[in-house]
């Protein structure tokens, strides 16, 4: 029994990936996606693990579907992981920041900012019991300052600033807190952001297989606030 | 580069079957080729103090040698199971093989179960671009399952021999799957005399894991190499760059000290750094901690000789293997030595 874990955007790409991993690995899961169909079929897929998968589709950003979300790992346990990797990319074909709809701007920050965070503060009781860790998922926009990437990647600067602040405030909870950068792959996400062109030569999301199980060996108190890059050459584990 | 330029032929007389010890000499009774980019010259290791200078640093590895090829009885036959790399307690990449001289892929699927005595291994799932290796899952702790069935992971070229001839002088944390094995020729002997003439000795860890793996990929630098778990301590740190600074030489004991410390390579220097390298140096990497290399024998079309051709260009190490063939130096773990300097090393 390796504890029950909450994967948000699980319906495919990364998210299906890292559900697929944590399964194998002998995890209870509830995996929740907007895409109902897809949510269930990937629960359908993972029927051959010897642990238990719910399936709840629904938008994070409705405080209803959260609570039913964690009323479900507190029914199967307790919360030990919580994977916030559902994302929204924004207006597409992505516009300049300059130009782009503030509307449609803080949709995908409540996306990609505010649910995710309201995801831990509402599920911190669980946490504590269980010495979880929190995986925020990042992206190299956060950084970069990429033309048209400016609503994505302020999103998810601003999320990997959130983790690096929770990371501080929730370490004497014993509660921890990672960014993951997972790097370009081959999903339908990246392909909504470059409409059109060919990205047959980034890899599938399997590709971050090894930094999966690479960071549930971890002792998570040490590298709490750390900001991986899932296909970079170094984890480090800071002394 | 394409896989084609890192070809050689050797004949597989040159493969060393048993360690010198097994074969009636002492573990330092190995040649000792060494390369600069003006000649390749021939001693013995024990003339290897004498060939460094006082202020030089080797840098060696301290990762000990653990049992890690597990007998397994699989759907389809009594197979070999080598653990590569320990990801957590209960979880490892492996390598199924059909047995120590034959290795896959073998026909395995997802969920599949492998016995081992009375513990079980299940099959996850294939390592992305490594398809010969595979996560799995251990129902028990490798530590016990190794001391039970395991023996050492050797190839067609060898058979198993005690634990004993898997470990060097060095080795102090159990990690590696296969032997660390550049240090085997130091003996307490050679490493007095090294000591004598004022030369350092500094170490790092990194768990090795399984090298049976070739480039498979056309192009030489597009190779996926698996993540090692390295310590590069703070004393080292600080060594390396008190040596540079002094102008002395760095030299890394074996493949896996460059990964190590190329990993934890900053402009300001070496820094104290521990947790996953998947550092891939290849003819394209600039190789900027250490000015030479002691090594053993590698393989055609291994990361190991795209290592090399990084520290001293494929033509120098082209030139250095047919000399080491021409003169018959014997491969492998067991084998003779190679000392290879950069371009630059003063």
């Amino acid at each position: 029994m390796k504890g029950v874990a909450l994967v948000t955007g699980a319906g495919r790409g990364l998210g299906r990936i890292i559900a697929t991993f944590l399964a194998g690995q002998g995890h209870d899961i509830v995996i929740t996606a907007r895409t109902s169909i897809e949510i269930h079929d990937v629960a359908q897929f993972l029927e051959g693990n010897d642990v238990r998968i719910v399936p709840i589709p629904g938008d994070i950003t409705d405080p209803v579907h959260r609570t039913r979300l964690l009323q479900q790992t507190r029914a199967m346990g307790s919360l030990s992981l919580l994977v916030n990797n559902a994302s929204d990319l924004g207006e597409i074909p992505r516009p300049e920041l300059a130009l782009a709809s503030l509307e449609r701007f803080r949709l995908t920050l409540e996306t990609n900012l505010v649910a995710p965070i309201a995801l831990i503060q509402e599920s911190l009781p669980q946490l504590e019991q269980t010495r979880g860790l929190v995986v925020n998922i990042s992206s190299d926009a956060s950084q970069g300052g990429y033309e048209r990437w400016g609503i994505y990647g302020s999103s998810k600067a601003a999320l990997d600033l959130a983790s690096k602040t929770l990371a501080a405030e929730l370490k004497p909870r014993h509660i921890f807190v990672v960014s993951v950068d997972p790097g370009d792959m081959r999903t339908r996400m990246h392909q909504d952001a470059f409409l059109g062109e060919d990205i047959s030569d980034r890899p599938l999301p399997e590709v971050t297989l090894p930094f999966w199980a690479w960071l549930v060996g971890q002792d998570p108190e040490r590298i709490t606030g750390m900001r991986y890059q899932a296909q970079g050459t170094l984890w480090e584990v800071p002394a | 580069m394409n896989r084609s330029e890192l070809l050689f032929d050797r004949p597989t007389d040159l493969f060393a079957s048993a360690p010198p010890e097994m074969r009636g000499h002492d573990r330092d009774d190995v040649r000792l080729m060494v390369s600069t980019p003006e000649s390749d010259a021939h001693y013995s290791f024990t003339e290897l103090p004498g060939l460094l200078k006082p202020g030089d640093l080797l840098v060696v590895n301290e990762s000990a040698t653990l049992p890690a090829s597990l007998p397994a009885a699989s759907r389809l036959a009594n197979i070999r199971l080598n653990l590569s790399t320990r990801f957590a307690d209960d979880l490892w990449l492996a390598e199924p093989r059909w047995s120590p001289s034959r290795p896959g892929p073998l026909p395995l699927k997802e969920h599949e179960i492998l016995q081992i005595g009375d513990a079980k291994a299940v099959l996850l799932q294939q390592y992305p671009g490594i398809p010969r290796l595979w996560f799995a899952r251990l129902d028990n702790p490798a530590s016990r399952l190794m001391a039970k069935y395991g023996e050492p992971i050797h190839y067609s070229y060898a058979p198993a021999y005690p634990m004993s001839n898997y470990q060097t002088i060095f080795s102090r944390f159990p990690g590696s799957v296969e032997m660390p094995s550049a240090a085997r020729p130091i003996t307490t002997h050679v490493r007095h005399m090294l000591r004598s003439r004022g030369i350092g000795i500094v170490g790092i860890i990194l768990h090795t894991g399984v090298s049976s793996l070739e480039i498979e990929d056309e192009t030489v630098e597009h190779q996926t190499l698996y993540p090692e778990v390295f310590r590069v301590p703070e004393a080292t740190a600080h060594a390396v760059n008190a040596t540079h600074a002094r102008g002395g030489r760095v030299i890394a004991v074996g493949t896996t000290v460059v990964r190590a410390l190329e990993t934890a390579w900053t402009p300001n220097g070496l820094r104290a750094c521990s947790g996953a390298t998947g550092l891939y140096i290849h003819p394209g990497s600039k190789v900027r901690a250490i000015d030479g290399l002691l090594t053993g024998l590698h393989d055609p079309v291994t990361s190991h000789l795209a290592m090399l051709s990084a520290i001293a260009g494929l033509e120098r190490v082209k030139k250095a293997y047919s000399e080491a063939i021409r003169n018959r130096y014997l491969w492998h773990e067991f084998g003779d030595s190679h000392l290879l300097w950069r371009q630059d090393a003063n």
